[in-house]
């Protein structure tokens, strides 16, 4: 509402301006000065309803980025399949990557806006239960295009700096959630706050300890991995026991349930990195990603009230599953099997299967992208 | 007025009976009257009493004719919500009925001339489905003539499904025309949860609240069928799980001085097979012939764990094969054994995550550890069979959930509504899970190594926590799920064995021994209360009155007065459950109306 009455209180402004302009008889500067104005407004409003969620449409793209990093880069996995999915063109890979890119460059950079400008708003996000897991999704979206950049080396220096520039925010966001969730008083016991975008900062810190493998520092990867493992036990226990009842969650936000088997899946591969062995603890996490995917396909009821109309929320279907389909990528090279590589396919053409129709949806509802009918804004967005 | 016309009615039209049948009847009739309820004066039992006072023939009518005219009486009697309306005693010589209302039917049934009769239902508007039980007391459970007391939950006459059929054909359910009411209510929408909550009590969820009425008669006894839960394969368990202790016993090379002989082993295991096909038989006819008792057994919040005990049972019957019937077992069996469980645990499971009013926190109870146990048993018949994968699977769903389940009853959060406060035979099955994951992980590894160390430490010292309070054991009425609770005790003395395999010295062997002979001593003792129960004491399958809960509480208005003045925390968690249960439940897929999103206004 608020956000409304300003938009329109601009658009009096805007026209009283334009009147007082009229008078001068100076057409081309008036329309200048017309969509500079509007383009200021269009910005303004975007700022004002950009939220942290919408870093899930950096966190999808980064994830089917290194998807298909993963798909092509040389492997040890014999089978025909894999053989053929490794020949696809490494352009469509880095135009995807680029695309990625450009996404989150964009994202970071308004949300960097709306900090500066509306600072007030932002805070509020970080004090809700819900929104300050978000808070955690540009730097996983981050570290995931870091890991697949395709000129970046993992042992080089700039890896190295643009890890410690992905891991120092998510610490400290670390420190400071999970000390909450254990020392600050009522609001903030985990009970009353766990939900299923918790997952999230387990994320963050599973990705960062990925990250980290890479380079080759074991130890850090380690003391991450742990940090996130520990907590996920925690908000596993939480989460299954619902103990505040009803749901903590409004109806629109279902797709987050998602996240159940996003969190195990990353714990997959982020153990794999650090032992380089696909062994039985990964093999376990991963079952488990696999059973709750399963649980959660077999409820469709569940996901029917929030897929009336597309909401931004949506994009949260397309990470976990790109997880679950690059766990399962590496599930079929360690244990090479027909059954495996089934698996592995179905998972890799679902994942790309959403993501394509979620970037199709968005594109024919961007309207409908940032909830308030500003023609202007979607025209920015499309 | 409209008694008189009954009468008269009733009179005209009464056939010919056989006069001994009447006197039976009447006699019947008499005693039940102290069952009626005192707030409803019922026609009918003035009208009994008539009956009985003046000696007359029967109040007895075969319907057919009489239809029309009870329509009108009927619809009379609809007029007046208070009044009891009933469509005369009938005795049914050949229970056509297809009527399948048969709980709760609104008088105009009798629309439906083509039938042979309406059933002698009377039902209050306000639904309190209880009066039906204190009408059909007026029918005579005679053995010669089926009882229709029970045809509420029977599966093909009165029961839902020949509704759900004929709904499923697309037409009109007979019966149900213009029903909205109770019949609908109670057999096509599950009961929920809290309705086990408020009218059952006890460890295991058993026991009628004094405030409480069900919808079977609690006098008589019930037909066999319905009478045999689904905790009988507890005893499936029991005896298998025997089966494998003789065998390991027999074949370990630790307990090799023992010199047991493989017969026992052979024995038991023939007996367990036989067992376990007489209950399946037996579970099968409550299914085919009882639907709606086995969907009720099914929603209770304790009974649905035993659910997975006949496959679990299975699983025991294939880990203990005696080497002398078979030494390898095909691989496929496994994934036939443990896909039931899968599509078991997926429905369960997801219920604790997401389902509406079964979330964990509220329904965690001991017996839980049975859908998590079955896993590790897979997994262990699994590894056992050289497969490698498909163990790892269900040992890893299963470690996950057993985690989240350990957790929450150690916790015995005060939102639990079942743990029992006293110790019961039920809290053994704490030890099972450990035991036998510490099994399975052995099995998968090939060794006893740390993992199976720590998980079989966890077990022990569970076992001797329970077993030094031996003495809050007592007091507790038998019943046939303790066969469930054995198969713990046996497990850890399994595990014990295959730990001392490992690490073989007098410690570990003499702890083989004891909790052998503990194990087969606490069979033998439950064999022989089964034997005295069944024999003597002939209450071995009391009624089941968990299933037969009715749908609504009495006085509901008083119910929620009670609970918003109340200042018992109990009673606001209560209430809270009640605002919530606005919202969409979405498991239970009851029809209420849908939540508002109370967050609408934020920015997401």
């Amino acid at each position: 509402m608020k956000i409304n009455m300003e938009c329109s209180q601009s658009n009096i402004e805007l026209v009283i301006i334009e009147k007082n302009i009229t008078n001068h008889n100076n057409q081309k500067s008036t329309s200048l000065m017309f969509t500079k104005r509007s383009l200021i407004r269009s910005i303004t409003c975007i700022l004002k309803k950009l939220h942290a969620g919408y870093f899930r449409i950096s966190l999808s793209f980064g994830g089917q980025a290194l998807l298909w990093k993963t798909l092509i880069d040389p492997t040890n996995d014999t089978s025909k399949s894999r053989h053929v999915l490794s020949m696809l063109p490494s352009s469509v890979f880095i135009v995807l990557w680029s695309m990625s890119l450009f996404i989150l460059a964009l994202l970071s950079l308004l949300y960097l806006l709306r900090c500066l400008f509306f600072f007030k708003m932002v805070k509020e996000e970080f004090l809700h239960h819900v929104g300050v897991n978000y808070l955690f999704a540009p730097w996983i979206s981050w570290f995931l295009l870091l890991q697949s950049a395709p000129f970046i080396a993992p042992k080089t220096i700039t890896y190295l700096i643009l890890w410690w520039v992905f891991t120092v925010p998510v610490v400290v966001l670390d420190v400071k959630i999970y000390g909450q969730w254990f020392t600050k008083g009522k609001r903030s016991f985990l009970t009353t706050v766990a939900n299923p975008t918790s997952h999230l900062s387990v994320i963050g810190n599973l990705i960062g300890a990925q990250a980290a493998a890479e380079m080759g520092w074991k130890e850090s990867a380690v003391c991450l991995f742990s940090l996130g493992m520990v907590h996920y036990l925690v908000l596993f226990v939480t989460l299954y026991q619902r103990l505040s009842g009803g749901d903590r969650l409004p109806a629109l936000l279902r797709p987050v349930f998602f996240l159940f088997f996003a969190a195990p899946g990353v714990a997959s591969l982020a153990w794999e990195s650090i032992v380089g062995d696909f062994d039985t603890l990964s093999k376990m996490l991963f079952f488990l990603s696999l059973f709750l995917f399963m649980s959660l396909v077999c409820r469709p009821a569940l996901f029917k009230r929030s897929m009336r109309r597309f909401n931004v929320a949506w994009w949260a279907y397309s990470f976990p599953v790109t997880v679950l389909a690059m766990a399962s990528t590496n599930y079929a090279q360690q244990v090479k099997g027909t059954v495996s590589h089934i698996l592995m396919l179905i998972l890799l053409a679902l994942s790309v299967l959403v993501s394509f129709s979620l970037t199709l949806f968005t594109l024919l509802n961007s309207k409908m992208l940032l909830p308030d009918n500003d023609p202007i804004a979607s025209i920015l967005i499309v | 007025m409209e008694n008189h016309i009954t009468l008269e009615i009733i009179e005209q039209a009464s056939p010919p009976e056989t006069p001994s049948l009447i006197k039976y009847i009447s006699s019947n009739e008499l005693e039940d009257f102290d069952e009626f309820d005192s707030e409803f004066p019922s026609p009918i039992s003035k009208e009994s009493e008539e009956t009985y006072n003046h000696q007359r023939k029967p109040s007895i009518s075969v319907s057919m004719p009489l239809c029309y005219k009870e329509t009108q009486l009927q619809s009379l009697n609809n007029n007046n919500n208070k009044n009891v309306s009933f469509s005369g005693e009938n005795v049914i010589i050949r229970d056509d009925l297809a009527s399948g209302i048969a709980m709760s039917e609104p008088p105009r049934q009798s629309k439906f001339k083509s039938q042979p009769m309406p059933k002698g239902v009377a039902f209050q508007q306000d639904g309190s489905q209880t009066r039906k039980a204190n009408r059909n007391h007026n029918q005579p459970g005679i053995k010669m003539f089926r009882d229709k007391r029970f045809d509420s939950f029977k599966t093909w006459s009165g029961g839902g499904l020949e509704r759900q059929l004929s709904i499923l054909r697309g037409k009109e359910p007979i019966g149900n025309a213009q029903d909205g009411n109770n019949a609908t209510r109670s057999f096509d929408r599950a009961l929920p949860v809290d309705r086990y909550f408020d009218a059952l009590e006890g460890p295991e969820l058993e026991t009628l609240k004094s405030s409480e009425e069900i919808m079977l008669p609690h006098d008589k006894q019930w037909p066999f069928l319905l009478r045999f839960p689904v905790s009988s394969f507890g005893i499936c368990l029991g005896v298998s799980s025997q089966a494998i202790l003789w065998k390991t016993l027999a074949t370990s090379p630790t307990t090799e001085f023992l010199h047991i002989t493989p017969k026992i082993n052979l024995i038991l295991w023939y007996i367990s097979a036989v067992l376990i096909a007489t209950i399946f038989a037996v579970y099968i006819l409550k299914l085919l012939f009882y639907f709606e008792a086995v969907r009720r057994e099914y929603y209770h919040p304790i009974r649905v764990n035993f659910f997975f005990a006949p496959w679990i049972a299975l699983l025991f019957l294939a880990l203990g094969v005696p080497p002398s019937v078979t030494k390898n077992l095909h691989q496929s069996l496994w994934y036939i054994l443990m896909a039931p469980i899968l599509f078991l645990e997926l429905k369960i499971y997801g219920q604790w995550m997401s389902g509406g009013q079964r979330r964990l926190s509220k329904v965690a109870n001991p017996s839980n550890h049975l859908s998590v146990v079955g896993n590790f048993v897979g997994a262990l018949l699994g590894a056992s069979m050289g497969l490698i994968e498909g163990p790892i699977f269900f040992f890893a769903v299963g470690l996950a959930h057993y985690t989240v389940l350990f957790v929450t009853l150690y916790q015995r959060l005060p939102t639990n509504a079942t743990l029992p406060k006293e110790l019961h035979p039920v809290f053994f099955l704490f030890v099972a899970a450990p035991s036998v994951a510490s099994m399975a992980w052995a099995k998968i590894q090939g060794s006893f190594d740390y993992g199976s160390r720590i998980a079989y430490f966890i077990a022990l010292f569970l076992y001797f926590s329970l077993a030094v309070r031996i003495n809050f054991f007592r007091g507790f009425k038998f019943s046939l799920a303790w066969w469930a609770y054995t198969f713990p005790m046996t497990g850890a003395a399994i595990a014990t064995i295959r730990y001392s395999n490992q690490v073989p010295n007098i410690v570990t062997k003499s702890l083989c021994i004891a909790l052998a002979l503990i194990s087969t001593f606490t069979v033998i003792a439950l064999l022989l209360s089964t034997i005295l129960h069944a024999f003597v004491f002939r209450d071995l399958f009391p009624n089941d009155i968990a299933i037969a809960i009715s749908d609504r509480k009495r006085k509901p208005h008083k119910h929620w007065l009670f609970r918003y003045g109340s200042q018992d925390s109990k009673e606001i968690e209560n209430y809270l459950k009640f605002v919530n249960t606005d919202e969409s439940s979405l498991d239970d897929s009851t029809p209420q109306p849908s939540s508002n999103d109370t967050d609408h206004n934020l920015p997401k």
